[in-house]
């Protein structure tokens, strides 16, 4: 039974984790209707600048947060400006949503996914980057008969307080109505005065500046950094969106967290090296029965 | 009294159509306009062009004064012209007051850091100014309700309602009447004369030729992307150019 609440523990925040990478794919889909391939090296980004950021000045751990928070925003302009923002020469409702302009930043996304990960392993190796011992978070914290690290404390809490504040950002500030807006609407938007491209960037700063900070949050609770880091977390996430109607917020959150707390409980029946197919089952089950997401029969957007 | 809004020799061709064939016209300083012409005349793309849509091939439009048809639509809604949709845009998932709230925005731009540092002020004038948008097209009660569960006469007012919190100066509405039975009708030419005694300019295009010939002070008629006539009401109905494009002419 102990073992079985610590898993559950370890599956909430290995959920979390999921829920963030999420919530930048989600957001992106809303605005644009196009997957950004490269979403899981704004992770792995995340991770290594975290890492140089601690080797340079090795600040507290809220100070590294936020400098990586910082990390992924950036990551998340250049990111749009690069892969994104040349493809979208017209913006007439039928061009946004040609399939032309979706299938070439997938590609363009895909190219600098990978130009990104090969420049990480040109300059850092392919090998694992440890993490300074006295960094890792990996405490033990006994709670009466289960032990769980601080590492699970700090990620859920970490993580719900980001959800917490894109909350805010996105139902009090202008940045967040714009992105509603333009989710809903992209032509209506435009013409109640909404910068449809600024709001687009803006939607991108959102979603890598979370991403990045879950890379960071998994190199310090594991202990290892590595190129293809964000390839995994990619994929979890990407099913948590479309098993959660594709955009909606909620429907992601809710469904990263359900696969990863059944990940974790996955371990007591099978061998955990049958764990990453736990998604993979997750997302045949949600093609065959639900095409349109478990939450997306209402067609709900962010 | 200067024009409000001044299209000069305008033209817009797309590959070997001429959607629009240097069409002049003009509204002034608060007045209520109509523009109409038989279905594939240009008015929706007339309309486009002046906020801002699809570039010209020719020509130019002034609103007070100044050159928009190089601005993007969004600048364009900054400088005081609001715009509805023959076929809705409204944002379905949002409440209805968030709905207008992004009209009341957009007069303001997009900025995270000037919301976060002045949120007090600017929070409140956009509250403010929503909830007049709100109240002007009588749909307070349902602020906080989805838009997308107003019934189809609703989001009409609400579509408009996201245009008045703009605070524009100039009102393009593209067939509001289209799909409402006569009684709605007649609201809405009720509605729109209001907003037009409140010192709004309004530029209607419209099928509902009674609406049209009811409520506005001048008619400007398009056929096949050119202007064939532009007078008060009562003479177009009497033009024979107009009568001719419409009804045809035995040959």
């Amino acid at each position: 039974m102990d073992y079985y609440l610590q898993q559950l523990v370890i599956g909430l925040s290995l959920g979390m984790v999921y829920a963030l990478v999420a919530i930048g794919f989600t957001l992106i889909f809303g605005v644009l209707n196009v997957v950004n391939f490269a979403h899981g090296e704004v992770y792995t980004i995340g991770a290594y600048a975290g890492l140089f950021v601690v080797a340079a000045w090795a600040p507290p751990l809220a100070a590294l947060l936020l400098a990586v928070l910082a990390v992924g925003a950036l990551t998340g302009v250049g990111l749009e400006r690069l892969a994104f923002r040349p493809f979208r020469r017209f913006t007439d409702e039928a061009s946004l949503k040609s399939r032309a302009m979706r299938e070439a930043t997938l590609m363009s996304s895909l190219a600098l996914s990978i130009i990104a990960r090969e420049a990480i392993e040109l300059i850092y190796g392919s090998q694992f980057q440890t993490v300074p011992l006295k960094l890792l978070l990996n405490e033990p914290i006994r709670l009466g008969p289960v032990t769980i690290v601080n590492g699970d404390v700090i990620i859920f809490v970490t993580a719900l307080a980001m959800l917490l504040a894109l909350q805010f950002v996105l139902t009090r500030t202008r940045v967040g109505l714009s992105i509603r807006a333009v989710s809903n609407n992209a032509l209506g938007a435009r013409y109640v005065g909404v910068d449809v491209d600024r709001t687009i960037a803006w939607t991108f700063v959102v979603g890598s500046a979370m991403g990045a900070v879950a890379g960071i949050l998994v190199g310090l609770y594991y202990g290892a950094i590595f190129p293809s880091m964000g390839f995994n977390p990619g994929v979890k996430a990407f099913v948590a969106m479309v098993m959660g109607g594709l955009s909606s917020i909620p429907g992601a959150v809710i469904c990263a967290l359900i696969i990863g707390v059944a990940e974790a409980l996955s371990t007591i029946f099978v061998a955990s090296v049958w764990q990453e197919l736990v998604a993979y089952a997750f997302l045949i089950v949600t093609l065959i029965f639900f095409p349109r997401g478990i939450f997306g029969g209402a067609r709900e957007r962010v | 009294m200067t024009a409000l809004l001044s299209i000069e020799g305008v033209t817009r061709r797309f590959g070997g159509l001429t959607a629009i064939d240097d069409v002049t016209a003009s509204l002034r300083h608060h007045e209520l306009v109509g523009l109409i012409g038989p279905n594939g005349a240009g008015k929706t793309t007339l309309f486009n062009l002046i906020s801002g849509f699809t570039p010209l091939s020719a020509g130019a439009i002034y609103f007070k004064g100044r050159r928009i048809d190089r601005l993007k639509p969004f600048d364009i809604a900054h400088l005081g012209v609001g715009r509805t949709f023959q076929n809705l845009r409204i944002f379905p998932n949002m409440s209805v007051f968030d709905n207008v709230s992004v009209g009341a925005i957009g007069a303001q731009g997009v900025g995270v850091v000037s919301t976060l540092l002045r949120r007090r002020g600017p929070a409140e004038a956009i509250s403010e100014q929503t909830w007049a948008a709100l109240r002007a097209v009588g749909l307070e009660a349902q602020a906080t309700e989805l838009a997308a569960n107003l019934s189809y006469g609703r989001r009409k007012y609400l579509e408009i309602a996201r245009a008045l919190a703009l605070d524009p100066e100039l009102l393009i509405l593209d067939e509001p009447a289209a799909g409402l039975n006569d009684t709605e009708t007649q609201g809405l030419a009720d509605f729109i004369r209001r907003l037009h005694k409140g010192g709004l300019s309004i530029l209607l295009v419209e099928h509902d030729m009674k609406l049209v010939m009811s409520i506005c002070q001048r008619v400007v008629v398009l056929a096949s992307g050119r202007k064939i006539a532009d007078a008060p009401p009562a003479v177009v109905k009497a033009d024979p150019a107009v009568l001719e494009a419409y009804l045809g002419v035995e040959t």
